[in-house]
């Protein structure tokens, strides 16, 4: 009896049940797609049965079952663990959805995310309108060349390949150790500081406290 | 040589290797849903048509049989892992090669959610609304006429090619061609032939099971190529040509092939670079990236030889590179 291919068709019915479940998908995928992932595990869980039950029995095209054999329990086993800094720093900040135009909604500066203030500062760049304005801001420590580490975020459209990084300069206070890819959440208000003779916005740091890495870290 | 340079001196560290996996699982839990997708609408066909009677009254016309295939996008919106089964099942059916070949370049750009995407990430851009559906057809046009000048013995994948024979009439393909163990040669694999009735419910099964087995084994293949070189290539060297009218088309080309990402979302990705390059690259990246990347590549050998495959590369390089300068031409 050829038992195999339905046998690896369940058990990436299996994987793709385990990756939804086990909140692995949080690290992989945008949330809109997660149900996809979802429906294809049930459909390839029931259709691997189906084809247990009713597909003729004949031996042939083996070697695309053994290959999915062999990778299933590797992804099953094996958990994503994408370094956020590593990612980033291969890929340069990308524009922001709406950045190009005039924001008309305005939440109040404290309940701003990270995502929030990049969208606002590049859409209406003048630093001096956002001088001394609260911030609660969390991201990761991405360490950026020549320059002291920022406090980022990945955007993600779709899954982890399309992952942009938008990140906020931060003066940091004095002595504050940081490590790549930490998670901080940091207080203070919204300054100015001149780099290469032009003026931006940075946040200056009162509170930087370490947190847990959110269970959805990315940001649409 | 700057990016030999920079992977020989520095050989990926941990942390490299652990994101290498964690996009290589990105892109593969984003890509089996639609695969599937494609599969089972593969399937569907099979069933509702077995003998290809439908399928095969497609248009035959060099310009509308290309045509009608990019038009059935709309109706089987899928991108590009999920339209390689539906397309394979075309060919294996009897359907026009135009139509067919119609159907695989340009359906995962026109379909409702890759235009809809498309406007949602660029609505200032209305050209680009209009010309991205344009330029895909137009692609499809000529990779159709390019690969048709190939007898469909030197272009399908053998196993495609014999399913395709046992459809056709034998007006258009013997006994000698269809390699069905009467005459001739043995029969290629022990696929059975398309049952003249409408196929069981487990045959059905059987086939849809192997054939996804079988896209995915090659899927697994691409994601990992995919993933390694995104993660170990910094993105900016394809970026660092910014302005330049034929480098910044070229080089965003090879972003897209790259980056692989599905193309109901690749608008919202270009739009991360859209203000650093030209809008010929713009263009080309939201082309080309629908027809081919690293993760579907190998998904085409189970539709074409590798001849066709080349020839296929080949052309749609070239196109996307003339429409792409073109565009630079008029707007810069």
């Amino acid at each position: 009896m050829n038992w195999l291919p339905p046998f690896v068709l369940g058990l990436w019915g299996a994987v793709l049940l385990q990756a939804w479940g086990s909140g692995r998908l949080n690290l992989l995928l945008q949330a809109d797609f997660h149900w996809l992932v979802l429906v294809s595990g049930l459909l390839l869980l029931a259709l691997a049965g189906l084809a247990a039950r009713f597909a003729p029995k004949r031996r042939s095209g083996r070697t695309p079952a053994l290959v999915m054999l062999l990778a299933a329990p590797l992804v099953l086993l094996i958990p994503p663990r994408p370094s956020f800094s590593t990612l980033a720093a291969n890929r340069s900040s990308g524009a922001l959805e709406g950045e190009s135009e005039t924001l008309t909604f305005l939440s109040p500066p404290e309940q701003r995310s990270l995502t929030d203030w990049v969208r606002l500062l590049r859409s209406q760049p003048d630093p001096e309108l956002y001088r001394g304005d609260p911030v609660r801001i969390s991201g990761f420590v991405m360490p950026t060349p020549q320059a002291a580490p920022v406090l980022a975020r990945l955007t993600v459209r779709c899954c982890l390949a399309d992952a942009t990084p938008v990140g906020i300069p931060v003066i940091w206070p004095e002595g504050e150790s940081l490590k790549a890819d930490e998670w901080l959440a940091v207080s203070g208000e919204m300054g100015v500081e001149r780099v290469g003779g032009v003026l931006r916005s940075v946040v200056i740091a009162e509170r930087v406290q370490p947190i847990p890495k959110p269970k959805r870290p990315f940001e649409p | 040589m700057g990016i030999v340079l920079k992977l020989g001196m520095n050989w990926p560290d941990g942390s490299q290797w652990q994101t290498v996996w964690a996009v290589f699982q990105g892109l593969l839990l984003e890509a089996i849903p639609f695969l599937l997708i494609g599969v089972a609408i593969a399937t569907a066909a099979r069933a509702w048509d077995p003998r290809g009677r439908w399928l095969q009254r497609l248009p035959r016309h060099p310009l509308l049989g290309p045509l009608s295939g990019a038009a059935l996008g709309f109706a089987l919106p899928a991108c590009e892992c999920g339209n390689v089964p539906v397309a394979r099942r075309l060919l294996a059916q009897g359907a026009p090669m135009g139509a067919s070949l119609g159907f695989l370049f340009a359906a995962p750009v026109l379909n409702p959610i890759v235009l809809l995407s498309t406007w949602a990430a660029f609505p200032d851009r209305p050209w680009l609304l209009l010309l991205r559906p344009l330029g895909s057809v137009v692609i499809a046009l000529v990779l159709t006429a390019l690969l048709q000048q190939l007898s469909e013995a030197a272009l399908l994948a053998p196993d495609l090619l014999e399913e395709r024979r046992m459809g056709q009439p034998l007006a258009t393909a013997s006994l000698l061609d269809r390699r069905s163990g009467l005459i001739g040669n043995q029969p290629l694999s022990t696929t059975p032939a398309i049952a003249a009735e409408r196929p069981s419910m487990g045959v059905l099964l059987d086939h849809g099971l192997r054939e996804f087995l079988e896209l995915g084994s090659l899927l697994l293949l691409g994601c990992g190529i995919a993933a390694t070189i995104q993660t170990l290539i910094p993105r900016d060297l394809f970026l660092a040509v910014g302005q330049a009218p034929t480098l910044s088309v070229l080089s965003l080309m090879l972003l897209a092939v790259v980056v692989s990402v599905c193309s109901s979302v690749d608008a919202f990705l270009a739009l991360g670079f859209a203000a650093m390059v030209t809008p010929g690259a713009l263009l080309a990246f939201l082309l080309l990236g629908p027809v081919i990347d690293l993760k579907s590549i190998s998904l085409f050998s189970r539709i074409f030889r590798r001849r066709g495959i080349l020839l296929m590369l080949a052309g749609v390089v070239v196109a996307v590179l003339l429409i792409g300068q073109w565009l630079n031409l008029v707007l810069l």
